[in-house]
């Protein structure tokens, strides 16, 4: 029907590789062989005729399910790179909380028993020529004479408070890391949950306290944001918290929060929140309880 | 690509902006349903994401991201045991347009008609290289680098895939008429 080399010319032709004198070959040759030129002007409108076969519209929903798809993603492998300094024990204490507080009394226990076996051997070590013997760690001197003990006893009140602190130090850490990890659980609840552990908490590190102000201007919860105000009017000693609460005042569009804040101001007597009370008084669509609310406040703070 | 390989996720969803109509064309083309095409979509960037360590930077993101759109839909194939089509002439109409004329449209939408059923007769690997250069609109360089085989290898068979579609709507029309 057609010759090879009109072959190998219309394959090249589908790929519009021709160069200019094989496109002049191709039509001298086509105007020649009329199989050639029906076969390819065929295969031409077939080509065409494809631009015409219809593709179903997708439901609009493969975007926010790729949004879904990518967070729970990100927090996924989030969790796994923090896991890899804490190993799998991290990974089992997001699975059950309650083994991390667990975990955290085992390891206050192991390091006070640990302790008090140390400073008793010391004791009896410092004793050595003495023939009694110390029973329990903390009796203070009775007696003049018992220098050495004495001696014992304040030998070994460093060390204890070193393991002491150096465990506090860690349980704080850890209970840190799991709250700042639990903050970005998409659920609520346990969001929650993160908030609650701060009532452990009695310093606030600039860590935390970030953690929580932007809590408390972006959760999408009003719930978690008004346990998020509850916790952090507990650290409101702390500058930055008490600056970070003040600022927060424009940010909050639920009135809860708005009436809240205005609560915590009065209870704080902090002045420097009038202006922002007062921005807020401006605002057209404020609700009315909050705007009666928050003129009471203006009033009882000046 | 390789912002999102070194850890900056969040320029995968700029890389779904870009790709996910031309992916989901090409999934529905060689599927013919919506739904599973969705499902695939999201299960091709899923598998982007996870093994975006291996993705080299040399060639593009296209490319690999077709790559694994024929592992997953081979998969959705061997899951369903079949690799055909399904055939649904719904937003035929729409796409013929209403200014041409009722007796060509009808005509058309005949032509089309026996257009998908021939594309749904084809064998997939032909399908797919004619989905790959027609509407997905990819030059053949790229295809070759998709599909691993030569540039020459892939004009061949597209050449023969043309051919074959030929045939088979040449007969289709003829069942139609």
């Amino acid at each position: 029907m057609q010759c090879q080399k009109h072959k190998n010319l219309l394959e090249r032709w589908w790929n519009d590789r021709l160069t200019e004198a094989e496109r002049a070959e191709l039509e001298a040759q086509l105007s020649e062989c009329a199989d050639c030129r029906r076969e390819l002007e065929g295969s031409r409108e077939l080509w065409d005729l494809m631009g015409f076969m219809p593709v179903e519209e997708p439901s609009g929903e493969m975007q926010t399910q790729f949004n879904a798809m990518l967070e729970s993603y990100k927090a996924t492998e989030g969790k796994e790179k923090r896991a890899s300094g804490l190993a799998s024990v991290w990974q089992w204490f997001a699975i059950r909380p309650s083994l991390a507080t667990a975990f955290s009394f085992i390891l206050l226990l192991g390091g006070f028993g640990l302790g008090m076996m140390i400073n008793r051997e010391k004791t009896v070590v410092v004793q050595a020529g003495a023939p009694v013997i110390v029973k329990t760690a903390p009796v203070p001197p009775v007696k003049p004479d018992t220098t050495k003990q004495e001696v014992a006893v304040e030998d070994k009140h460093p060390s204890e408070t070193k393991q002491l602190a150096a465990l506090t130090t860690q349980v704080h850490e850890m209970r840190e890391l799991m709250m700042l990890s639990l903050l970005q659980n998409p659920a609520a609840s346990e969001r929650l949950r993160a908030v609650s552990y701060t009532s452990e908490i009695t310093h606030v590190n600039p860590n935390i306290a970030t953690a929580l102000l932007a809590t408390l201007n972006n959760d999408p919860n009003v719930n978690v944001r008004l346990t998020t105000l509850e916790a952090l009017t507990h650290f409101a000693r702390d500058p930055v918290v008490r600056q970070g609460l003040i600022q927060s005042i424009l940010q909050q569009d639920s009135p809860l929060v708005q009436a809240a804040l205005a609560d915590v101001m009065l209870k704080l007597q902090e002045k420097r929140a009038i202006p922002s009370f007062k921005k807020l008084l401006l605002q057209k669509d404020l609700n009315g309880m909050v705007r009666s609310k928050i003129e009471e406040t203006i009033t009882r703070l000046t | 690509m390789l912002k999102v390989k070194s850890g900056d996720l969040d320029k995968m969803a700029l890389l779904f902006q870009r790709y996910h109509r031309p992916l989901y064309g090409f999934l529905f083309h060689m599927t013919g349903h919506r739904e599973s095409s969705e499902d695939m979509v999201q299960t091709v960037f899923y598998r982007l994401l996870k093994s975006r360590h291996t993705f080299t930077g040399e060639g593009e993101f296209k490319t690999w991201m077709y790559h694994v759109a024929r592992n997953v839909l081979s998969d959705h194939f061997s899951r369903s045991r079949r690799s055909g089509v399904h055939v649904d002439i719904a937003g035929l109409e729409e796409k013929l347009g209403g200014d041409t004329r009722l007796f060509e449209r009808v005509e058309k939408r005949l032509a089309v008609q026996a257009l998908q059923k021939a594309m749904a007769a084809l064998s997939p690997e032909s399908r797919e290289i004619l989905v790959l250069s027609r509407f997905q609109e990819l030059k053949g360089a790229e295809i070759a680098i998709i599909l691993d085989i030569s540039v020459g290898a892939v004009k061949v068979r597209i050449y023969r895939a043309i051919s074959q579609l030929k045939t088979l709507f040449l007969e289709q029309q003829t069942q139609i008429e």
